[in-house]
Order: C-alpha cells, then sequence, then structure tokens
C-alpha cells in the first residue's frame, strides 16, 4: 500500500476515485446510448430534462433509488440480492488495475515540519506485474453474478437467460485469451507499462535482421502486427459483454429480459453498471494492446514531458502531474472512440441465432485466434533472425 | 528473545502445508460421504487444488520453478476430469432423473 | 513480530477452509459449487501470497473462470434442489469413513511435524516477482517439461472427444436433416 501516511491515502483514494469513474461513467454512456440509438433510428431520443437531455442521467438515478423494494416469490433471498453486486465487482476490479496514464512522479517536499517523498504514483488502481492474466481472470467471475441472478430470482427467463449468459461467456473467453497471446507474443511482455512504452514512436520492426522505421506520424501500434487479433479481440468482447448482436442472454422477443427479468431499480441498474464497467475494461484493453495506450500518435510521452518542461515554468513534480493529465486525455479521446464503436454496433446489426452464435465462437473465431497465434510465431521467428 | 506464540503464527512452509492437508481431508470426507455425482466431483476439485497449494509451497520455500509446471498439468487433468465427470453425470441424470453415485453400476454398454 | 503478510495468510487460510467445509456440508448442490468456487478464488489468494501471480491468474481464469462455471451451470441445468438424503447412511460405515480421514490428517499432519522444518530449514529463496518469474516458468514449462506438455494435449484432445461422445444426442439444433 505505500510506505508512509502521505503514499497510503493517495493510494486508497486512487482506488475510490477510479471506482467512481466507473460509476459515473455510466449514466453518461446511458444518456450516449440513448441518444446515439435515436440519431441512428432517425428519432429524438431524451431531450426534455435539461438541455440535449442532460439532466435526464439525474431524473433516472433517481427513479432508480427511490423505486420499491420487490422480492419475486419463491426467490433466493441471499442470492437474489448478492447477483447484482457480483455482476459490479468483478469489472470495478478488472478496471482498477488498468493504467490510466503514465506514473506520476512526485519530488521530494517539506509538509508539516517533515520531509516526505519522492513518491512514484501510478495512475492505477493497484499494478499487477501479470496484468492482463489478472484482469482476464477476475472478469471471467463475471458469470457467476448473472448465474446467480438467473437461479435466485427463480424464474425461467432469468434462468435461461442466465444459462446462455454463462455458456456464452466461457464459449468466448477461450477466443478472447488467444486473440490476445499473438500481440502477446509481439511485446513479450504482460506489463502494461512495458507494452504501452513499445508503442510509442513511429512504426519500427526488424524485417529479416533489417531494422524497417515508418514515417514519424505513424504510431508504433500493436494494430499494425495483428491486426487479426484485433478484431478477434473486438468481436469478443462484445460478446464478453453480452452486447448486441450478441445479447442472446437478454434477448426480448424470447426471454423478457433474460438474466435480469425479475430485477428492478437500483438492482437492475447495478447490472447496467456492470455491463458498462466490462465495455470500459474491453475499450481500455484493446486501446493499451493495438492502440497505443495512454500514447499520444507523433508524440511519445517522454517528447511530451520535454515539451512541457520547455514550455511552462513548472517544477519537475507539476511537469509529472501535467504530462499524466494529457495523455490520460488521449486515453480518454479513444476509449470515447471505442465505447462509441460498441454502441454503435449494436444499433447496427440484429442478433445472432443461439446455434450461430456458437459455431461463430468455436468453429470460426477459435481456429482464426489459434492461427494468428501460429502465424505470428512463426512471423517473430522468421522477422528476428539474420 | 522472540515470544512463542509469534514464532508459532509466523507464516512458514509449515502452516500452507497443514492448510493443504486440511483442505485434502476435506476433499476426502467429501467423496466418502457424499452421495451426489456432482458434489464427489466438486470434492475432488477440492483434493486437486490442496495438492497445487502443496506444490506452490514448496516451490516458493525451495526458490524451484518446476513446482509451478506441475500446477499447470494439474489443472489441465482436473478441467479434463470435470469435462468427462459431468459429461458421465449428464448421462445419468437423463436416464434416472437422480444422480446419486450408486446409478453408476448401470452405465455399462 | 508479526506482518501484514501473515494476517493476509491467516484471512485466506480461513476463508478456504470454511469454503471447504461448506462444500461438503451444503444440502443443495448449488451452494456446494458457489463455495467451491469462492474456495477456488482464495486458493488463488494464497498463490499470490507465495508469488506465484501467473499461476493465481490461471487458477481464478481456468477453475473459478471455467470449470466451476460449468459445474454451476450443469447443476442449474438438473434442476437438482435440496437433498433430503444428501449424505451416506449407516452409523457404523459413516463414523469408520470419518476416523479413517482423521487417521489420514493426523498422519500428513505428523509428517508435516517432523520433517518439513528439517528438510526446508533454510530461510526461503526469494523468486523473482511477477514478470521474471513468469519468464523462468514458462522456460521451464517449454523446455524441461516440453514432453509431458505435448501429452497432456494430446490428453485433452481424447478428453474433448470422450465428453462429446458421451453426451451425444439425437436432434437438437445441430443434428443433420435429410
Amino acid at each position: 500500500m505505500g510506505v508512509d501516511a502521505f503514499e497510503i491515502v493517495i493510494n486508497v483514494v486512487k482506488l475510490l476515485v477510479i471506482f467512481l469513474m466507473m460509476i459515473q461513467a455510466v449514466p453518461i454512456l446511458v444518456w450516449v446510448e440513448r441518444r446515439g440509438s435515436a440519431f441512428i433510428q432517425n428519432r429524438f431520443g431524451p431531450n426534455r430534462v435539461g438541455p440535449l437531455g442532460l439532466l435526464q442521467l439525474l431524473a433516472d438515478a433517481v427513479k432508480f433509488l427511490f423505486k420499491e423494494e420487490f422480492l419475486p416469490r419463491k426467490a433466493v433471498r441471499f442470492l437474489y440480492y448478492a447477483a447484482p453486486v457480483m455482476a459490479l465487482v468483478p469489472g470495478a476490479l478488472a478496471l482498477a488495475a488498468i493504467p490510466l496514464g503514465p506514473p506520476i512522479e512526485v519530488s521530494a517536499f517539506e509538509l508539516f515540519g517533515q520531509r516526505w517523498g519522492p513518491y512514484v504514483f501510478k495512475l492505477q488502481g493497484y499494478d499487477i506485474g501479470v496484468g492482463i492474466v489478472f484482469i482476464l481472470g477476475v472478469s471471467s467471475l463475471g458469470a457467476y453474478g448473472l448465474l446467480m441472478a438467473g437461479w435466485g430470482s427463480a424464474s425461467k427467463y432469468s434462468l435461461l437467460g442466465a444459462l446462455r449468459a454463462s455458456a456464452q461467456m466461457i464459449s468466448y473467453e477461450l477466443a478472447l485469451g488467444l486473440s490476445l497471446v499473438g500481440i502477446l507474443l509481439v511485446y513479450g511482455t504482460f506489463n502494461f507499462y512495458e507494452i504501452i512504452a513499445q508503442q510509442q514512436g513511429p512504426l519500427s520492426f526488424s524485417w529479416f535482421g533489417r531494422e524497417v522505421v515508418g514515417p514519424w506520424w505513424l504510431p508504433n501500434w500493436g494494430v499494425f502486427y495483428n491486426p487479426v487479433g484485433m478484431i478477434l479481440f473486438a468481436a469478443s468482447t462484445f460478446a464478453e459483454a453480452n452486447r448486441l448482436p450478441f445479447d442472446l442472454p437478454e434477448a426480448e422477443g424470447e426471454l423478457v429480459a433474460g438474466f435480469h427479468t425479475e430485477y428492478g431499480g437500483f438492482k437492475m441498474l447495478m447490472f447496467y453498471i456492470g455491463e458498462y464497467g466490462h465495455m470500459i475494461v474491453a475499450s481500455s484493453l484493446l486501446a493499451i494492446f493495438y492502440f497505443g495506450g495512454y500514447g499520444i500518435p507523433g508524440l511519445p510521452v517522454e517528447v511530451l514531458e520535454a515539451k512541457i518542461a520547455a514550455g511552462t515554468s513548472l517544477g519537475p513534480t507539476g511537469v509529472s502531474v501535467l504530462t499524466s493529465v494529457v495523455s490520460h486525455l488521449a486515453l480518454l479521446v479513444k476509449l470515447g472512440l471505442f465505447l462509441w464503436i460498441f454502441i454503435w454496433v449494436r444499433w447496427t446489426l440484429p442478433r445472432f441465432r443461439y446455434d450461430q452464435l456458437m459455431d461463430l465462437g468455436w468453429k470460426s473465431m477459435l481456429p482464426w485466434a489459434l492461427a494468428n497465434v501460429v502465424v505470428t510465431a512463426v512471423w517473430l521467428l522468421l522477422a528476428n533472425s539474420k | 528473545m522472540p515470544n512463542t506464540i509469534d514464532t508459532i503464527l509466523k507464516v512458514s512452509l509449515n502452516h500452507y502445508l497443514v492448510l493443504s492437508a486440511v483442505l485434502f481431508t476435506l476433499g476426502v470426507l467429501g467423496v466418502l460421504l457424499r452421495k451426489n455425482v456432482i458434489v464427489i466431483l466438486m470434492s475432488i476439485e477440492l483434493m486437486l487444488n490442496a495438492v497445487n497449494v502443496t506444490f506452490i509451497a514448496f516451490s516458493r520455500y525451495s526458490g524451484n520453478i518446476d513446482g509451478q509446471v506441475m500446477v499447470f498439468f494439474v489443472m489441465t487433468i482436473a478441467a479434463a476430469e470435470a469435462a468427462v465427470g459431468l459429461a458421465l453425470a449428464v448421462l445419468i441424470f437423463r436416464r434416472f432423473k437422480e444422480i446419486n453415485i450408486r446409478y453408476f453400476e448401470h452405465l455399462r454398454g | 513480530m508479526l506482518e501484514l503478510a501473515d494476517y493476509t495468510f491467516y484471512f485466506l487460510a480461513l476463508v478456504t477452509l470454511v469454503g471447504g467445509i461448506a462444500v461438503i456440508t451444503a444440502q443443495n448442490p448449488i451452494y456446494s459449487a458457489l463455495w467451491l468456487a469462492l474456495t477456488m478464488v482464495s486458493v488463488a489468494g494464497v498463490f499470490v501470497s507465495l508469488d506465484a501471480w501467473f499461476v493465481a491468474g490461471v487458477q481464478l481464469i481456468v477453475y473459478a473462470g471455467a470449470v466451476m462455471v460449468l459445474f454451476v451451470m450443469v447443476i442449474m441445468l438438473f434442476d437438482l434442489r435440496r437433498e433430503t438424503n444428501a449424505f451416506s447412511r449407516g452409523m457404523v460405515s459413516g463414523f469408520l469413513k470419518l476416523a479413517s480421514a482423521g487417521i489420514f490428517l493426523g498422519l500428513i499432519g505428523g509428517s508435516i511435524y517432523n520433517s518439513a522444518e528439517t528438510v526446508f530449514a533454510p530461510p526461503p529463496a526469494e523468486l523473482e516477482k511477477t514478470a521474471d518469474a513468469t519468464k523462468a516458468l514458462a522456460n521451464t514449462l517449454f523446455t524441461k517439461y516440453i514432453f509431458s506438455f505435448e501429452v497432456i494435449g494430446v490428453l485433452l484432445l481424447v478428453i474433448a472427444i470422450g465428453a462429446v461422445t458421451l453426451s451425444r444426442v439425437q436432434g437438437g439444433t445441430h443434428a443433420k436433416h435429410d
């Protein structure tokens, strides 16, 4: 946690802030989703409460909080109440392991007649060396939230939805994990900071012993090395987050609302937060592995820091903070773009049939992901050989 | 002179081994006492986990990574065993509408 | 002095053992499975306390994320309710089973008490943490144990085919319609 009081306090505050970030992002995303779907379908969407309907979020939150507490007859009380929490926790845990910006270096300072620091604060809840393995592991626990909801609410629709959801999550987890193996082979590390550091600067790779360097504006992003992996990863995250075109678990036409049929009010909102948390985590992973993380194309973090140091009269701490903030904004822009793509796809594509979904997962995406791993390995072996 | 209680409570290899032993015994008890095939399979998973704890603890305290490799193999076997076991349980359930271990003898041919 | 790591271990051990006891005592198989999932997660925590980060992650993905979800799914499909006679009958045999498990535990405990400290008397060697340890693990797995690794792969294939053969049914969405 830290060596002294200051570091411990900052680290705890960091964890809380990241959790609140996830919670806070959800109403905004819901608003974007509703307005965006309205835009796509040539409707108006919520535009009555406040400017552009922005206060609709607040009205919805109030409505959710004041809804009647309801427990279906025959429901298993403990599972029924525990399920929304279980849906929320994995997303929050996974998000806390994602680096949101370069580390802030705080040089030593005097406060309360005592000397503090120097410190290095990572813009991340906690740094785990095997980051991606942890995130995959934690987000695979999300299936329990759905299963508990399905069993706990003692409804056939819920149970069927939960079974579909968990079968889908298990199936697509394979494709998800395997699609990342290719890009992990390219980077040769699990550590997010090292992965992002390798993607700074212009495109450069070794080609049969020769160093190839691209133009300065073309960033050294993972997507140029492993486009197939990127597509597979993006597609399987849609399935993992139970979003259209993979939202069989809550197919309205067949299952009313799937595993959350019997939920209302704030418990329902917690499922939403879990789903959007999944989307946020997936988008950040997409950004980190394939789109340079918090790096700005054509402007590596070190160059940015040097420019800020030259352009302003801040001390080293201030420069570090400003660099982190600017890089974090770059990550947010990428996140916003990917989240919009999530929403865009949801309102554009129709839903799969269930057997098509399973066929796609097991018979198309899994072999493609395997082929991607093999081809990447062979390519790396050949291209790096002299 | 350190306090004796603290010396005993200070976590060492033995603590992990005792934890693993108790977990393994719980698994054995589950296999012996329960009748439901699926619960018996779960008890076997419990025993495999206990073995994994032992492997990792020895690997950590002897500074040798081979133990972790063994854990991978154990996990693979466990997953395979669960798959086949559950398939058998499904078969039993389909025929007898109950998954009691004593129906296993009817699964010939 | 006890440190944070010691308290963490005792907490994890408590969760693991409570989960383990609940697995074998819960009357409803679905609760057994959920408790076992909790046990798996806390065993992953125990792995982390032993600096085996990667194995802990794999434990979460494979055991807690896939195997246990499979168990829970199958139990839900069966729609098993609370079992009235979950335990095998017979006072004498039950006593014998308990006693043999107790003797077994005593044997392991005794052997631990008598031998482990003498075999591993030196203080623990610090395994290098996280990333380097993962690389060392991969190196060992793909050089020294490559043959076992391949055999395990073949075994998994056999198991997959076996499981499919066992659970094949006529009809269903994937049946061939002539």
